[in-house]
């Protein structure tokens, strides 16, 4: 700790503290442009110059740490003088079209100016320009380097936190101009971190170019609807049009980084392809009806029927409270137990999953996380479905001694910040982590390994392909950390197999005395929420104990056998997003009544009954539980297009013709509710998103869930997933894609436009083996499914795996799988 | 494209660095001195895959030294005029402007018979003796605009 | 005035009508003096100074590209909120810069005329012109777009005003309308 003097005040702070932040702890503001917290300082732009006592020259507070003793003069004459001048110089070359800059209002420089400036220039030499006209660098992102002044942020964050490293700057002092390759078109991941970062308006989004000012915008603080990093950040809108996505500083745990889905993939709600108004089936054709007629007729169908032949499925994306209230009203008004939150992972898998990552002991930081010695990344591509938590990862452990392990069979973008990378069979979670169980146990084996010998490692090793040199490596470093964080994602609910494998390790590091953060990662804003309110056939609110109902595999069996009379699905696509080729759809086709609740007319609203038109995220009220377990707030800006309702309303409404008393009648009065019935969220409150972080920076602690009473779901232990034995030369896989997640990006205009068509990702080496290069267009043979789709090599994907995303209309790859008939395997060949 | 002794030569000069990044600076002059005095996208594309960075980085570390010239042809003789301080207060400046009226350029071009080119660099060591200028590896110290004419009359 | 004593002098004004005449004088003076009404609109109209803030007007640079960049500045600075602007890009060599106005609308029953607009137009784009015959019997007039506003209006920028010129009413089937003859023109203070 040293004791230094700013402006006189006297304030103790950390060593090495910057005087920067020291100044800012004791409450002065100095201005800057090219500091930011979480990158590297370069102290280029000169504007946080204090003078120091004892030295005769200004230093810049951004990069000198304080000493003891100083005495430091954040506002004094020289240092307002100092920055007029910095300020006047950067403003020589200015381009100074502020009336045309889409920055103009929110400009960091316009504010300076103002504030500190000089109020004229000296300077009548012709300015000196990059270029003429503003050029398009990617189909997000359009520039004009004419407005630099050279912070450098934005070519930092490419490298610092995204990765990328597709920015430069090219040149020297004035003249130095940060930009792609030769000014090219950049093939990067278009997240538009450099937009967000710019002070000025160099970097500057292409789909909000000359929408509108920043002072038309009426803006809601909220949470991305997307992944379930929950991600907060602001959405904006003008006349009843949301006009873009960004981030805040040192808001969120993501401050000012969002990925491409976040920041532009917002547009979906303006897509004019939303459903405006309840639709009723009359005579096999679907017919707008008023919302009295769509209830009552729902009421007509319902009243006789037998609870236990209705289901309900619920998406992922809904609020808490909109989920809370479903599953009330299927199993308390319709006397249902059969509910499911998911059309893709089965219920058993799910119940291990909560169990094994610990998800009702509370939950836990990504930021705890990241505290570890040793974080072991398995069962998701962390960077494509959840880029920020990816962000997070690559800058933190770039600032500390850790130790990243990466498991996956695909090569991802994070692999360049990781120490070891296991590339593993598809499907093989379960050996390498048993591999690692009987690596750390050298022979003595606990109680919970009884039966388990050395001879198994080999099996394992050979199951998981992995080497046994790697796999020691790994064991070496766990068995040296103290702590350990286990970052599981969505693979263990694709093939449940490795579930029992993720709660053996988890259980053994304990024993040893370490401390093991284990942190879920999956893919649907809400999904965790949507366990915690109970939209489970296993477990109710709280993961309490509750009468075990069907799961959507289940319903859709029942269905087929004639067996299900009615249906109520919400906000989820069951048709497409089912793994097992055409039998969902012919399931549902034999309901007796369809339901169906959503934005879009997708594959499973055609064939409803009854269509009712709901919300997206950017017009309801309520509350997001992410991955980790934070309960945080998303806020209405806009009104429903047409007379589509908020989900909560419509649920209510059905509710309410059954029973009139039935559910809290307010989103507020439904979470007291949720306070009150689920423990764990006694101390969940709407207030989070008012409150700027102060503590740790980023993480808001206060809203993370607590741990739940006795939750009850346990490690299950599942059968090896099997793999077609067709001979087709790849094992097809499956998840997220960097521009797409779930249905609504593909309603997003922009990201459409980043990527329509279905790509189907291999290695390199495999590409080259076929004679295919990057970009071509093949045909993806199955043993049920074949489609038409480019092709995109990846350098470092285990060899013999092929991967198409979910999302794409042209290429469904629930197609491809059968039902109970394992890991499908496919072919690629070239179009001719 | 890089010659195949090029590529050989690159890659011996890995040998001289822990990191295979530090040799870019090497590379790029190896490429620039092969492809007759400046270096093309192509050639930085190709360091970038041998050194394996991103060529952007290639072209920011090219970019910043006025010893290297990116995408630019030059003359016979390139004539690299000093602008730093000492150099500017001994009159760069009139250096500059005499030689670009005696040769019809700007700084930055070359004649059109590709005979000359012109360009301004940052401290070439030689403050002592401003101003001054390099011509292709030839120092020309204390300089007049006689000396200068002298000198284009030689190079003609 | 008591009425106790005889005034002779009273009497003299009274027989020779004094006071009559004086009055008549004023009112004869004035006969003859020159008028300052006018016969506004039918032969003579004012034109105001350039200082006068009447309709709002766009122009354009001397290559006829739109000056307005669609900044907003004018519907910011706007009291009452009554300009619209709405931006587009637009590439074609419409307007002086790429960014033009898709949407430029003044809702003239909020507008007061204060004037703010045009000082913070970045471009002297926008200019409170001299066009003051603002009134109509519904609605269509007072909401003034882009494209009416482009028009140049009659009275130009060159002419000084602060006189009248000749003027005439014609009555057309889309109402009436006032043609103006700005050659010739009289000087005259108010």
């Amino acid at each position: 700790m040293v004791t230094v003097k700013i402006n006189g005040k006297e304030i103790t702070v950390e060593d090495n503290t910057l005087i920067l932040d020291a100044a800012r702890d004791a409450g002065y503001e100095i201005p800057t442009f090219c500091y930011q917290a979480d990158l590297m300082g370069i102290g280029s732009c000169r504007m946080c110059l204090v003078e120091i006592e004892g030295q005769k020259k200004l230093q810049p507070s951004c990069v000198t740490p304080v000493l003891h003793g100083m005495s430091i003069n954040t506002d004094s004459g020289t240092v307002q003088t100092a920055r007029a001048g910095v300020l006047e110089f950067l403003l020589a070359n200015h381009a100074m079209d502020c009336p045309v800059c889409d920055k103009g209002g929110e400009c960091e420089l316009q504010d300076m100016v103002h504030k500190h400036g000089p109020h004229k220039g000296r300077h009548a030499e012709p300015k000196f320009k990059f270029h003429d006209k503003d050029y398009v660098l990617s189909p997000v992102i359009i520039k004009n380097s004419n407005r630099c002044v050279q912070c450098m942020k934005c070519v930092r964050v490419c490298r610092e936190v995204v990765g990328q490293n597709v920015l430069g700057a090219l040149g020297r002092g004035d003249h130095q101009e940060p930009t792609s390759f030769f000014r090219a078109f950049m093939n990067c991941e278009m997240d538009g971190n450099c937009i967000e970062v710019c002070p000025v308006g160099c970097f500057m989004r292409l789909p909000y170019r000359y929408k509108s000012r920043p002072w038309d915008l009426k803006s809601s603080d909220t949470i991305c609807p997307y992944c379930a990093t929950g991600c907060r950040m602001v959405i904006e809108e003008r006349a009843g049009t949301l006009m873009r996505a960004k981030a805040q500083l040192g808001v969120g745990l993501n401050s000012e980084t969002l990925c491409a889905r976040g920041r532009f993939g917002q547009d979906f709600v303006n897509n004019p392809e939303r459903i405006n108004q309840p639709l009723v089936r009359r005579y096999g054709k679907l017919e707008p009806v008023t919302w009295e007629e769509a209830i009552s007729h729902i009421k007509e169908n319902l009243t006789a029927l037998d609870g236990d032949k209705i289901g309900g499925i619920a998406s992922p994306r809904l609020t808490n409270e909109e989920l809370y209230l479903f599953q009330k009203l299927m199993r308390e008004v319709l006397g249902s137990p059969n509910i499911d939150s998911s059309s893709r992972f089965s219920p058993d898998a799910v119940e291990g999953f909560v169990a094994a990552t610990g998800m009702g002991e509370g939950g836990v930081s990504v930021y705890d996380c990241m505290e570890a010695d040793t974080v072991l990344i398995i069962g998701t591509h962390l960077s494509d479905e959840n880029p920020v938590i990816d962000y997070i990862v690559r800058r933190i452990s770039a600032s500390r001694r850790m130790n990243v392990i990466i498991a996956s069979p695909r090569a991802m973008k994070l692999d360049s910040s990781a120490n070891i990378v296991l590339r593993h069979n598809v499907a093989s979670e379960n050996a390498v982590l048993t591999s690692l169980v009987i690596g750390l146990n050298e022979g003595k084996l606990a109680d919970t390994l009884k039966g388990m010998h050395e001879a198994q490692l080999d099996a394992n090793l050979k199951a998981s392909g992995v080497s046994a040199d790697l796999i020691s490596t790994v064991v070496n470093r766990l068995a040296a950390s103290s702590s350990i964080a286990i970052i599981a994602g969505t693979d263990f609910l694709r093939y449940p197999e490795g579930i029992s494998g993720l709660g053996l390790l988890k259980d053994l590091l304990k024993s040893r005395g370490k401390k093991v953060t284990v942190m879920p990662v999956l893919d649907r804003a809400n999904q965790r929420g949507a366990w915690e309110m109970g939209v489970h056939p296993g477990f109710g609110p709280g993961y309490s104990e509750t009468r075990k109902g069907l799961g959507t595999e289940g319903m859709l069996d029942a269905a087929m056998k004639g067996e299900l009379e009615a249906l109520y699905v919400v906000g989820s696509d069951v048709a497409s997003m089912y793994p097992g080729d055409d039998f969902a759809r012919t399931a549902l086709s034999k309901v007796g009544f369809l339901i169906v609740q959503d934005m879009f007319m997708t594959e499973t609203a055609r064939q409803a009954h009854v269509v009712l038109p709901g919300a997206a995220h950017a017009e309801k009220d309520g509350t997001y539980t992410n991955q980790e377990g934070r309960a945080q707030v998303i806020k209405k800006l806009l009104t429903a297009p047409g007379r589509a309702k908020q989900d909560i309303n419509i649920i209510r409404a059905i509710g309410e013709s059954f029973d009139r008393s039935f559910g809290p009648k307010h989103f507020a009065l439904v979470l007291d509710e949720i306070r009150k019935e689920v423990p764990s969220y006694a101390d969940v409150s709407l207030s989070f998103n008012n409150k700027r972080n102060t503590d740790n920076k980023l993480d808001n602690r206060g809203a993370l869930v607590k741990a739940a009473a006795a939750p009850a779901v346990k490690v299950k232990s599942f059968n090896p997933a099997s793999v077609e034995t067709s001979g087709a030369r790849f094992i097809l896989t499956t998840g997220n894609h960097l521009f797409h997640s779930g249905r609504s990006s593909m309603k997003s205009e922009t990201l459409l436009g980043l990527l329509k068509g279905a790509v189907v990702e291999i290695s390199e080496e495999d590409a080259a083996s076929l004679g295919l290069k990057s970009g071509e267009k093949v045909r993806v043979k199955g043993a049920n499914f074949e489609a038409q789709m480019t092709l995109l090599t990846k350098k470092g994907t285990k060899s013999g795996v092929a991967f198409i995303a979910e999302n794409f209309d042209d290429a469904p790859v629930n197609r491809y799988f059968r039902r109970g008939g394992g890991i499908p395997r496919v072919d690629i060949i070239k179009t001719i | 494209m890089l010659s195949e002794q090029a590529k050989q030569e690159i890659l011996a000069s890995l040998k001289k660095y822990h990191d295979k990044r530090s040799a870019v600076m090497d590379a790029v002059r190896i490429a620039q001195k092969e492809n007759g005095g400046h270096v093309v996208k192509r050639d930085m594309e190709e360091i970038a895959e041998i050194l394996e960075m991103q060529p952007v980085e290639v072209n920011a570390a090219a970019a910043f030294y006025t010893m290297y010239r990116i995408d630019k042809p030059v003359g016979r003789h390139h004539i690299q005029v000093c602008r730093n301080i000492s150099c500017s207060l001994m009159g760069a400046e009139h250096i500059i402007k005499h030689l670009e009226r005696s040769l019809g350029i700007k700084t930055g071009e070359t004649t059109t018979d590709h005979r000359i080119t012109l360009s301004t660099v940052e401290c070439l060591g030689s403050c002592g003796t401003a101003p001054m200028m390099q011509v292709n590896d030839e120092y020309y110290e204390n300089l007049t605009e006689a000396k200068i004419d002298e000198l284009l009359k030689k190079m003609a | 005035m008591s009425r106790k004593g005889f005034d002779l002098f009273d009497l003299i004004k009274k027989v020779l009508f004094t006071d009559f005449v004086k009055g008549l004088t004023v009112t004869l003076g004035y006969n003859i003096s020159k008028s300052i009404t006018m016969r506004y609109p039918d032969e003579e109209k004012w034109i105001p100074y350039r200082r006068f803030r009447g309709l709002h007007t766009l122009n354009r640079d001397e290559n006829g590209r739109e000056l307005c960049v669609a900044c907003e500045l004018c519907s910011k600075a706007c009291p009452t909120g009554c300009i619209t602007v709405i931006p587009e890009e637009n590439d074609s060599g419409r307007g002086i810069a790429d960014r033009v106005a898709k949407v430029w609308t003044v809702n003239l029953v909020r507008c007061l005329f204060c004037g703010y607009c045009e000082d913070a137009c970045p471009t002297r784009a926008l200019r409170l012109g001299r066009e003051y015959e603002l009134a109509c019997a519904d609605y269509s007039c007072t909401l003034m777009s882009r494209d009416q506003l482009l028009v140049p209006q009659p009275v130009p920028e060159s002419i000084p005003g602060g006189y009248v010129v000749k003027s005439k009413l014609e009555r057309t089937p889309q109402g009436i309308k006032v043609t103006v003859d700005l050659s010739k023109f009289k000087k005259r203070s108010i």
